[in-house]
């Protein structure tokens, strides 16, 4: 499949996932981007898969503590914390709080699928407009591992000094020199893109393969996926 | 290409560049030497017009490449005329396929969407990377994502190509043909390179550059002749090199182990990197670790540091163990040079004071660490992993991008350290390094007779 067909799919099961509030809905399209996700390398997919799931779940649990829907059976009242007010759990809370943590989860599902499984150069090299755009999407969806990569060599070099992280506040000292390390490296990239005659009028694009049937197809599902999701709502 | 009186200050900073004046004829390959900060790095990018486009400063002078004034045409106008290899491929490479990474340059300089394919290809073979074509670019070894690199350069079919220390990510082997695909162009080249046995074998002339100013301008024999009078370190072969520097001490080292590894082996998920392999270190003992990009030298090292477990065999170490990472300028953590190597000893200012002084970096205790050049921000990794004392010091690739001056004193260093008792691992391609022992790994030698 061509990525513009797979990112247009993957947007639509995002999108669907916004648009329809019935939790089986929202379930499905969360387990089969889940197993679409499952297809990347292990070793690659770990930290989106965790970062998708755990925001999930974080609203899953807190939503139906901290928002009251005023309606379903209450379950458990419990006491009244200031600026937040009472702290309660009814049947319809914990439903819209599923609904809500499974949206999440698959946005960040789909992003993690595009991040993972597409070509991003092909999209970059099919945009027939704002390509600089999609070059700067293309390269800020690589800085994830990129990032994990510095992270784990930052982590290493402090061990080998003999200094232990431990505990978020330890992992956090490492927050800063992280940020300036990918900065840097944006600004070798930058001159490097600049070298290589980035930005000149007049550039070219390498012949790119034609749409297939499957595309056409995957094309139509997204479009139709959309649909229904809003005829479901 | 011309360069007449260019001089260049990054902005708020000294002149890196003073008054150079040199020509580059057409097919011409010259080797640029220089200690680390001398301005070399400046000057290829003064001869690609990212100084000043890119990087602002003070420029005096003009560089002409092909006719073009550097200072009015931008750099991305000049990109196919001049085509550039930086020092890290990964801080270059922009596509995530190999294909789409070489045709990138093409693109953008507009040559035709059918010419694209046929110059991708032929490029990827000059180099000897048409079997990578298909890859994604994050599989890649650092040496043969080097090659795409310069097969992204070669497909512009540039007039001037400028090689800012190619090499330094590549094992001996991956060097000597990255440089030999670099024999074969025929265009005009710039060679900035700290191999200088290599540099001066592939090159027409020398230009040999200090403190911003070209000292030496000549062909290859008379270069060589300059060099071994007034900078011997830049003249010696390797051989030479190996004899004066090879620690010949067979009783060295005490009989008290400071780490053991019994039959280990290792793998990063199902690939295996080290198998049953043993190794022992002795208190004041320099123990090289050899072999090719992936050999497992880095994984060994790491091992002995107690930075990663065995998943078969045992490790026994006995004391504190300190690990040098490679590249470690780009692992720093605090905001201040002198917090960076007071960090390992718990803040102790004085230690960091005393380790800054050693490794003659005292200057720059209150600076920021990212502010520092390349190699000295090697050395302040050094100092931060220096100041713990430790009584096992493992050092990965600690001479890489090191000028040869700057490597006599890491050799220096490492000696006086195993003197004081220490026990010394080094995993390194660089034989002028001083050892007891060399490991190669899958049989070790010892190199006293």
């Amino acid at each position: 499949m061509s990525p513009g067909a797979g990112t247009a799919l993957l947007a639509a099961a995002a999108a669907a996932a916004l648009l329809t509030d019935r939790l089986w809905a929202v379930g499905a399209i969360t387990a089969v981007l889940l197993v679409v996700c499952l297809r990347a390398p292990a070793q690659r997919r770990w930290p989106y898969l965790i970062g998708a799931l755990t925001s999930g779940l974080g609203v899953l649990l807190l939503s139906p503590l901290l928002w009251s829907s005023g309606s379903g059976t209450l379950l458990w009242e419990g006491p009244t914390i200031p600026v937040v007010g009472v702290l309660d759990v009814s049947t319809d809370e914990i439903r819209i709080g599923a609904v809500n943590g499974l949206r999440l989860a698959a946005v960040g599902l789909a992003f993690a699928a595009y991040a993972l499984l597409l070509d991003h150069d092909r999209l970059v090299s099919g945009a027939r407009f704002a390509r600089r755009s999609a070059l700067a999407v293309a390269l800020a969806t690589r800085l994830v591992p990129t990032l994990e990569r510095d992270a784990a060599g930052l982590s290493e070099a402090v061990r080998g000094r003999g200094v232990e992280l431990s505990g978020a506040r330890g992992y956090a000292t490492l927050l800063s020199p992280l940020v300036a390390g990918s900065l840097e490296r944006a600004s070798c990239l930058a001159e490097a893109m600049e070298a290589r005659g980035f930005g000149r009028p007049g550039a070219t694009r390498m012949p790119r393969a034609p749409w297939t049937v499957m595309d056409k197809v995957a094309v139509a599902l997204a479009a139709a996926l959309v649909g229904v999701a809003a005829w479901l709502r | 290409m011309r360069v007449d009186g260019l001089s260049f200050a990054y902005p708020g900073a000294a002149w890196a560049l003073c008054d150079v004046s040199l020509e580059i004829r057409e097919g011409e390959v010259v080797a640029l030497l220089g200690p680390s900060g001398s301005g070399k790095s400046t000057l290829v990018r003064a001869l690609a017009g990212l100084v000043p486009h890119f990087h602002g400063g003070r420029f005096a002078g003009c560089v002409e490449v092909a006719g073009l004034d550097t200072r009015r045409t931008r750099p991305a106008d000049l990109a196919g005329t001049v085509a550039t290899v930086f020092q890290d491929p990964e801080d270059q490479v922009v596509m995530a396929l190999v294909t789409n990474e070489v045709a990138f340059g093409l693109e953008n300089v507009g040559v035709p969407a059918t010419e694209i394919v046929l110059r991708v290809e032929a490029a990827l073979g000059r180099v000897g990377a048409g079997h990578l074509a298909a890859k994604r670019t994050t599989t890649l070894s650092g040496g043969e994502l080097q090659r795409v690199c310069l097969a992204s350069a070669l497909a512009l079919e540039p007039r001037l190509l400028l090689l800012d220390e190619p090499t330094s990510q590549l094992d001996p082997h991956g060097a000597e043909e990255f440089l030999a695909a670099v024999a074969e162009l025929g265009c005009a080249a710039v060679l900035s390179e700290h191999r200088i046995d290599r540099a001066l074998s592939l090159a027409d002339r020398v230009l040999y550059v200090e403190e911003g100013r070209v000292l030496l301008d000549a062909p290859v024999d008379e270069a060589q002749s300059w060099l071994v009078t007034n900078r011997p370190r830049y003249a010696a072969s390797p051989s030479d090199v190996d004899d004066a520097l090879c620690y010949r001490n067979t009783e060295s080292g005490s009989v008290r182990p400071v780490v053991k590894l019994e039959r280990v082996s290792f793998a990063y998920g199902s690939t295996s990197v080290l198998e049953d392999v043993s190794l022992e270190v002795r208190g004041g003992e320099i123990v090289v670790l050899e072999g090719p990009n992936g050999s497992g030298k880095t994984t060994l090292a790491k091992l002995a540091a107690g930075l990663l477990e065995p998943d078969v065999g045992r490790i026994e170490r006995f004391g504190r163990a300190a690990y040098l990472s490679q590249d470690p300028g780009r692992y720093l953590v605090k905001e201040r040079v002198l917090d960076e190597v007071a960090f390992g000893v718990g803040g102790n200012v004085g230690r960091a004071r005393g380790a800054l002084d050693q490794f003659g970096l005292g200057w720059a205790a209150e600076r920021h660490p990212r502010d520092l050049s390349s190699g000295e921000r090697e050395r302040l990794g050094l100092a931060a992993t220096a100041v713990c004392e430790p009584d096992l010091l493992v050092l990965d690739e600690p001479t890489r991008g090191v000028d040869p001056d700057r490597k006599t004193a890491i050799g220096d260093w490492l000696l006086a350290r195993a003197a004081a008792g220490t026990a010394v691992v080094v995993a390194t391609h660089d034989r002028t390094l001083p050892a007891h022992r060399r490991m190669r790994l899958g049989g070790e030698v010892p190199v006293a007779a």
